[in-house]
Formats: structure tokens, sequence, C-alpha cells
């Protein structure tokens, strides 16, 4: 076909364009053929003539088709859309939370459209299920059929695996805008892939020495028995027993069992001085549920990764009051960023933004600031990443930047819960950064 | 493990049990007496969990939520079973499985649009907040006890329906054989309608009862499904007793393996199971 | 000809012509061609337990434990950084599969109907917790394959599976490698006995076959090809996750079987076909592709009293 004669065919264009510059082809074809079939019929006379007209008409013609092609080509290097993938649960256990980190990003593009210099963003939207065994077909799709320039996903640690083994050192830019997998920005790091959340290291390994500093020196760990829970309760145990406290017993439950009070009933009997566990979503409601149905809450101290009572406050009503998390966020801090994003957040969407909004809302300001640094221009993916790494996020959860294995390095909140809100009352570690072990960036 | 802390466990178990068996009782029951695999029974219960959530915002009112909630259910199971599962009893099993199976996705895209995704609790109700002082920093709430001994009077009531009256008659009648009995001049049909849709208004009872203690999260109907197909089959398909035996038999199991044994906790419902299926193979009281 | 009657001629002659040219018309998108990949894969294992249910009368929901298996077994026996043979792995997999599948069988097969579905699903869940709470396997997060099989025999190397073409090639040559296969098994002595058997095993013990036996042998050949889907499965995208062994994909793979048309063998294609076509158009079209394909499922259930094979039997075979 004629598509082929098309200049800088690795321009990937978009579909109306090519049509466009087809149809002139045939055009062009048609307007080179007629006159040579005129010439078999016409006299002699009128050849010279017709001839004279024919090449002015090819010369108009092609200077015509030129500017059309060439005019097409410019503006379709300008308003080509950004392609943005999305790959999260909407449907399932997870479906809240891929609901809420996409309607931050969606709600951080927007907010910064003048960012992009013109173009605008197209939203490839695919339903993961969390389910990890459909994770590689997912993201090849985003990868090779849409050619996404960003790819944001997943919530699932699982699924993250896999979309990092089909995109890790490819062409869309990844960004993890939750799942917690130390791997991620650990031993597997790859220059395209960010994340805007944290590592599962991050939220608990301050809390070991807020545990100590508390005056705890037996302390229970329990978490349900994956990877995010094993590493979340490792990197309490990391520092918890660097400063000389013990744990007493670390207990994991199948995963998605929530079953809870057969294990609660076990830490009652043990007597430690504090409990620390990793819980999100429906699992965590029903533990602090149960903790306080059997009557510890106020008798042993439970301490957390800040997930246990993230986006999860409403359901659990009086039985979280108390409770002591760690987290890069918290509802209630009190910064302009967080501020207005609340303010916004609620207009928008009716509800109260939680922490995963918030990562979805980062990746969306990442985005956003990394066009803005290459103006707009999404080709060169080298560029992109330095402006990606030289990034300072402006985030609700307060200022950040990207450690060398691109993950944050954030504030870590110490909160306790009072009357339904995650109440920041101070800082369990400043600007803490994931130790990356294993990553050769 | 001190005597008394083995006695909560014990409680443990039961509770979680007797809990089971609520949710149990309906499959067993559907399947006792029309053959019918009804996958769908998981999302029986987390319709229940979600009705009992929506009208108790409304009303604050808990056993206002409850019975409104009950009738619900009995309406939709009458209206599934008249459109969609009266054109089964002719098919096999597997095009049951096939429809249930759809009907699950119905049921879980319908939570999803209807009341969303976050995580919702439901406030133990007030009379029943209270809780028992037991051993050392244990206690136990009331709603817990109150919830197991609501089950034991459905297991009794069920037991009355079923030995004592002309319905029940009728029930034990059709399971051992169909076709004599509409000899008989019984409407199978209206017979099959009043059994489904007892069957679907004990599954979203349990889930109005278990909506105070648990988490109502999309997809909490699946993985009850699995566990109630454990008990059921543990007891016997079919077996209103054997799903409260099986159910007291796995609650008590999974509670103690995962205290004592925590390696195999994941796996022990299966082990048990198996094992029971291998002495077994239909099951402990099965016909 | 091994094919049965006109419905399945047709099929064969519609599907393998435009599957051999697909690529073709999908070259420049390299994803398609994977898509492909993935469905034709599944259509090998839909097919294994096709033959399982439909003609063997076996009903279980264990078999994505031997799909996961044979992800699994590949990497915990190839060492992690050396090429291999692709058949030689081909062969361990099938073998410790079909062993595992006897161990399993013994236990599953002293029950049927429900129990059956039961006990296998409660052998899979055993299975699928194992691999995810090891930590050593990876637990829930799965692991990475990093090196690809090499696939010569004797020196002789006719394709390359890191190609994503020549994949789906030899993966389609194994979907109609498998259509053959259980043609001839189903048309020999031992297939007449399997028939037998489903239609009454009573009389066929009766006439002296030990059912036991032949039931076992089905079994172990069904799980054995479940792996060697799982362990193409596994190549492909070079990643395993637990998830490959769940519940969930036995009761997926169990909804394209009835869909197709339980056992016809051919239907596991179209089941499969029409199931995963179903999903990747719904899920593009609406977040809320779960009702669509719900309603769709149960109107086909509805409508078409044994799955699509039936459907176009009832429809092709009247005439002749």
């Amino acid at each position: 076909m004629l598509s082929k004669a098309v200049p800088y065919p690795e321009i990937h264009q978009p579909k109306a364009c090519i049509q466009r510059i087809e149809c002139c082809s045939n055009w062009l074809l048609v307007q080179f053929k007629t006159p040579f079939n005129g010439e078999t019929n016409d006299l002699t006379q009128s050849r010279i003539m017709n001839n004279n007209k024919s090449i002015l008409r090819r010369l108009a013609t092609v200077v015509a088709i030129t500017s059309i092609g060439i005019s097409s080509l410019v503006q379709s290097a300008v308003q080509e859309p950004v392609k943005v993938g999305i790959m999260m649960p909407f449907s399932g256990v997870y479906a809240a939370l891929g609901d809420a980190g996409r309607n931050g990003l969606k709600l951080a593009l927007e907010e910064h459209a003048a960012f992009l210099h013109g173009r605008t963003i197209e939203y490839i939207e695919l339903d993961t299920e969390a389910r990890p065994e459909r994770a590689p077909e997912q993201a090849s799709s985003l990868l090779s059929q849409q050619k996404a320039d960003f790819v944001i996903g997943p919530v699932h640690s699982g699924v993250a695996m896999g979309m990092l083994k089909v995109l890790s050192n490819q062409k869309p830019i990844m960004i993890i805008p939750n799942a917690g997998a130390n791997a991620a920005t650990g031993p597997l790091c790859a220059p395209n892939v960010f994340r805007t959340s944290f590592s599962a290291w991050q939220p608990s390994y301050p809390m070991g020495d807020v545990a100590l500093k508390s005056g705890y020196k037996k302390v229970v760990t329990m978490s349900w028995n994956y990877g995010m829970g094993q590493e979340s309760l490792d990197a309490f145990r990391e520092s918890f027993t660097k400063g000389g406290g013990q744990v007493v017993k670390e207990i994991l439950v199948p995963f998605p069992k929530t079953e809870f009070q057969s294990y609660i009933t076990d830490i009652a009997a043990m007597k430690p001085d504090a409990v620390f566990v990793f819980f999100a979503g429906g699992g965590a409601v029903k533990f602090v549920k149960d903790y306080d149905a059997m009557g510890l809450k106020g008798k042993i101290p439970l301490l957390g990764s800040g997930f246990l009572t993230e986006g999860t406050l409403a359901a659990q009503g009086a039985a979280a009051e108390g409770i002591v998390t760690g987290l890069h966020y918290a509802d209630s801090l009190d910064n302009p960023a967080n501020i207005a994003f609340r303010q916004l957040y609620q207009q928008q969407f009716g509800k109260e933004a939680d922490i995963y909004g918030v990562q979805g809302y980062d990746a969306g300001l990442l985005i956003a600031q990394a066009l803005n640094a290459t103006n707009g221009n999404t080709a060169d993916q080298g560029a992109l990443i330095k402006a990606m790494e030289s990034a300072v996020i402006d985030s609700p959860r307060g200022k950040f930047h990207f450690s060398r294995s691109h993950n944050p390095i954030q504030n870590i909140y110490l909160r306790t819960v009072e009357n339904g809100v995650n109440k920041v009352t101070g800082l369990a570690a400043e600007a803490l950064e994931d130790p990356a072990r294993g990553c050769k960036l | 493990m001190d005597l008394a802390i083995f006695l909560v466990q014990l409680l443990n178990g039961l509770q979680y049990g007797l809990l089971l068996f609520l949710i149990a009782s309906g499959l067993t029951l559907v399947f006792g007496v029309m053959g019918i695999l009804n996958l769908a029974h998981g999302s029986m219960y987390m319709v229940g969990a979600y009705l009992a959530w929506y009208f108790f915002q409304g009303t604050e009112s808990f056993l206002f939520s409850a019975v409104i909630s009950a009738v619900i259910a009995l309406m939709l199971g009458v209206l599934i079973e008249r459109t969609l599962i009266c054109r089964m009893y002719k098919r096999n099993h597997l095009d049951q499985v096939l429809l249930t199976i759809g009907m699950i996705f119905v049921f879980n895209a319908l939570q999803s649009l209807l009341w969303g995704n976050d995580p919702l609790g439901v406030d133990v109700p007030d009379a029943l907040s209270g809780s028992l002082h037991l051993t050392g920093v244990v206690e136990y709430p009331v709603y817990r006890i109150f919830v197991a001994l609501f089950c034991v009077a459905i297991a009794a009531a069920l037991y009355f329906v079923i030995n004592r009256t002309r319905l029940g008659m009728l029930i034990r009648a059709g399971e051992s054989n169909r076709e004599m009995v509409e000899c008989l001049g019984v409407d199978i049909s209206r017979l099959y309608t009043i059994v489904f849709g007892a069957g679907v208004m004990l599954a979203t009872i349990a889930g109005v009862v278990a909506a105070p203690m648990a988490s109502i999260v999309p997809g909490m109907g699946e993985h009850v499904l699995i566990s109630c197909f454990v008990v059921v089959v543990i007891g016997g398909m079919g077996s209103i007793k054997g799903a409260l035996v099986g159910a007291l038999l796995v609650g008590v199991v999974d509670t103690f393996a995962s205290v004592v044994v925590p390696d195999v906790a994941s796996m022990i419902v299966y082990i048990l199971m198996a094992v029971i299926l291998l002495i077994k193979p239909q099951g402990l009281f099965s016909n | 000809m091994f094919l049965t009657n006109k419905t399945e001629a047709w099929f064969f002659w519609v599907f393998f012509p435009l599957a051999l040219l697909a690529p073709l018309f999908l070259e420049q998108n390299e994803f398609y061609v994977s898509k492909i990949t993935t469905v034709v894969i599944l259509a090998i294992f839909v097919m294994s337990l096709d033959y399982l249910i439909g003609r063997c009368g076996m009903v279980t929901l264990g078999h994505s434990m031997f799909y996961g298996l044979g992800g699994y077994l590949f990497v915990m026996l190839a060492p992690e950084y050396e090429t291999v043979n692709f058949w030689v792995y081909t062969f361990y997999i099938c073998v410790i599969a079909a062993a595992i599948a006897l161990i399993v069988g013994v236990v599953v097969l002293r029950t049927s109907g429900i129990y059956m579905i039961m006990i296998t699903l409660a052998i899979a869940q055993m299975c699928f917790y194992f691999f995810s709470d090891s930590i050593h396997w990876g637990g829930n997060d799965g692991l990475f394959i990093y090196i690809k099989p090499e696939t010569s025999i004797f020196g002789l190397s006719f394709f390359d599976l890191d190609n994503v073409t020549h994949f789906y090639y030899f993966c389609l040559l194994s979907l109609f490698n498998c259509l053959v296969f259980f043609r001839m098994v189903l048309r020999s002595r031992f297939g007449r006995v399997m028939d037998a058997i489903r239609e009454n095993p009573q009389r066929t013990t009766a006439l002296g076959y030990n059912i036991f036996l032949f039931r076992l042998a089905s079994y172990a050949m069904a799980s054995a090809l479940g792996a060697y889907a799982g362990y193409l499965f596994a190549l492909q995208y070079g990643y395993v996750n637990p998830s490959m062994l769940s519940w969930q994909l036995s009761g997926t793979a169990l909804v394209m079987s009835i869909l197709g048309g339980m056992g016809t063998i051919y239907g596991a294609i179209m089941g499969t076909l029409v199931y995963e076509g179903l999903h990747y158009s719904l899920e593009h079209l609406t977040e809320h592709w779960l009702l669509l394909m719900g309603i769709f499922i149960i109107a086909l259930v509805m409508l078409f009293k044994s799955g699509i094979a039936g459907f176009l039997e009832s429809l092709l075979e009247k005439r002749s």
C-alpha cells in the first residue's frame, strides 16, 4: 500500500492521520494517471500543452500534499494524546482501592492540564480483578497493543510481579500507585519503574522504635500469610529486635481468611506488652472489630502498619479508637496541598479521600511534572526518566522525591485514631529511604 | 493452653461452626429436596449483609432491617426459582453450575453498582452490645453468644419443621421419591418454590446476623461458599443433621488448628474433608 | 478421517485454517498473537478437562492443580540460569504430573458426583496453599522464569520459543495434536470402554473390565495434558503464580467446557474462544463487564441445552 511511502514510519501515527495521508496519496495517484490515460486518446497537438499542464498540476499537487502531510505530522506530534494505561482492580476484594487510585490519578491530571503542553490524555483502563495470572497478558496489551506511554498499576503485589516481568526495561514508564512488594524497587528495580506509594518496609520499620519508646519489650506480630504481610512484619522485627525488643510470636493467618477470634484468644493467653499487625481493607475491619469484641482493646495496645485504619474507619466505628499506626500519610495532615486535595476530591467524588487516592494523585502529579519538563514530548524515554528522577512531588503527604531505586523518600507519620480520624501525633521517621536491598540502579 | 483458654477457644469454634451451619443449611436443603447445586448461595449471604447495612443506614434499627432483609430475600428467592431455576430441574448438574456461576457474576456486579466497593460495617445493636468477662483479659461479646443461640434456634426450628409438620413430610417425601409425591397429587413445583425461597432466606439471614461482626466487602460470598461446600459434603449432601455436625466439626477443628498447628492451618479443613471422604465416600450422614 | 460428524468437520475446516492465517492479519501487533496464544493454551487445558468430565463422567474442580503444577514443576526442576531442552522437560513434567495423578486418582476415584467435585477441590486447595504459603517457591507473589528452554531435537532446532509467532504456531500444533489424540483415544478400544463406563459402570464391570484402572488411566492422561498446558502458559510470559492453581481457574475452565458442549472435545475450543472473546470485548467495553458476562452466561444456559456444539449439531445434523 501507499501508506508505506509516508515518511518517518517510526513515529506512531494516530489512525485519522494515516487515513488522511492515504486518501491524499490515492488522489495523487489518480492525478498522475489521468493525464497519461488522456494522452493516448488525444491528438499530438494538445500533447505539449497537456504535458505542461500536467507537470504544473503535478507540482501543485505534490506541494499541496507534502504541506498537508507535513502539517498533519507536525500537528500529530503535538496533539497525539498521551496514552495512560491503568491496570487496577475494579471488581473483587480490592475494588475500592482500585477506584480510589484511579480517581486520584485523574484528578491530578485534570488539575495540571496546563503542564501537558496541549496534549490530551487518553486512558486505557483494564480491570486486573487482582488475578496475578492475567497480569502479564494485560501488561503486554498496554505495551504492544495500546503502545501506552505510561502504565499505572497495580494494587496487588502478585499482579505487580506479573506486570514487571513484561514491562521492566520497556518503552512505557510504569508507576506503581500501591503494591508495596519490596522487590519492585529492590532486586527487580528497573529504570522505567517508579513507585509513588511505599515499600512494605517503610511504614513498618519505624514502628519498632515507636514500640520500644513506648516501653514495650515483648510483642506479638500478626498478618496474613502473603508477601506484603511478611515483609511488613520482618521490617518491624528488624528495628524492634535491634533495640532490644523481643517478638514473642509471629502469627501468619492464611490469606484471605478473616476468622481471627482464635488467634486473638491465643494472644490474650500470651499477654504480650503490645501487638503489631498488618491488615488492610476488609480484613482490617474484621480484625479491629474482633480485637475490640474480645476485650483486648485498652488492655493490650494495638500497633499497626497504617493500612489498618485507612479507608476503613467508617466501617470499624468505635472499635478503632486509640489504635496507633505509622504511615506516609494521614487525613488530618495540616499542609496546604493536603487541604486543597481533600477538598477537591470531596467535591469531585463525593467522599473522603484516603491513602489510595493520594498515591494515585501523586502518580498523576509525577506524570504531569515529567511532561512539563519535556515540553510534552513522550518520545524520549531517557529524558522522561531523568525528569521523573529529579522531580519533587508536592504531595498531600508533604513534599517528597525519589530514591535511586525510584521509591519515595518520605516521612512516616505516627497517627492515633481519635473520634474516627487518624490524628497525627508526631513523626515516626523523617525522610525515610527504603534500603533497596538488591537494587543495582 | 490452660483450661479456661481451652474453653474460650471451644466457644470460638462452636460459634463459628454454628454460623457456618446457618449459611450451609439452605444449600443442603435445596440440594437435598430439589437436587439443585446452587453455587450462588454464597452471593445470597453477601446480599444479606449488604441489605442489613443498607436498611440499617436508613432506619438505625437492626431488628427492622433484619426482618425487611429476610422478606426481600424470600421474594428474591421465589423470583429466581420461578424465572430461572424452574427450567433447570430436567437438566444435568453441570448446567445448573453454569447458570449459578452466571448468577454469581450478576450479583457481584449489582453489589458494586448499588453499594460501591468500600468496606462497610454495621454496629452491634445496643441491647446486645455488652460483653461477658471470661478469664484474664478475655471478654466474650454478648452479640456473638446471641448469634450462636440464634443459630441453635434455627437448627431446632428446621428440625421441627422437617420432622413434625406436613410441609416437612412433603419435603422428606420429595427427597426420597419425587415422582411418587407428584403422583399423590402434591403440587411439587410449589413445594420447590417454597424450599428454594427458604434456602435463599436462610443464607440471607446468616448474612444479616453476621453483618455486625464481619466486614462487608465485595467477594465475601465466594469465600464463604467454599467453606459451606466443605461443611455440606462432610455432613453428606442433603442432610440437615449432617450439615450441623459438619459445621461444628469444621468450626472447632479450624479454630484449634490455627492455634496449635499454624503451619497447616490453611489446609486443615481440606485435609479433614479428604480424610472423611476416604472413610465415608458419601459424607457422614448420607441417605 | 478422525472427525466424528459434520459439525466437527465444519468446525475443523473453519477453525484451523483461520487460526493458521491469524498471525498474518495480526502480525503488526504482537499482543494479538500473544492473546490468541493464551487462548489456544487454555483450549488445550479445557479440552483435557472436557475429556474427563464429558467422556469419563469424572467431574473435577481441581484440574487447575495440574495446570499450576505444570508451571511450578518446571521452575522447581530446571536450573535457574542454564538453558535446558524443551522436550526433555516436557517429558519430565508430563510423567511427573501423570504419576501425581495416579496417586491422587486412587483417592479421588473412590467417590463420585458431587463428592468427587469436592475431593478434587480439596486436594487442589492443599496444593494451592502449599505454593501460596511457601516462601521458597515465591509465595503469593509468584516466581519468574528467566531462561526460555531451547527446542532442538538431536541438534536440529525448528522454532524459537522467544519468537511470539513461532510460539503461537507451536501451541496451535499442540492443540491440533491434542484434538487428534483424543479422537484416536475415543475411537480406540480404550475409548469405547470409557464410553461404556460412563453409560453404565455396573454392566461394564459385569463384562469383565476393571473400570477403576480404565478411569485411573484416563485421569492420569488428562492430568498430564493439563500440566502440559500449564507448562506452555508458564513459558509464554515466564511467570508462575499460585493463582494458576486456584479453584476459580478450575471453575472458569468448567464454564468454558460446558459452554462449548460437554464431551464433544472440539467444543472445548469453541467454549474457550467464546468465553475469552466475550471477556476481552466486554472488559474493554465497560467497567461493569461482570454484569453483561453473567447475563450472557445465563442466557446461553437457558437457550442452548447442550452448549454451543450441541446447538450447532442440532442445526447441521438434522438436514443430513
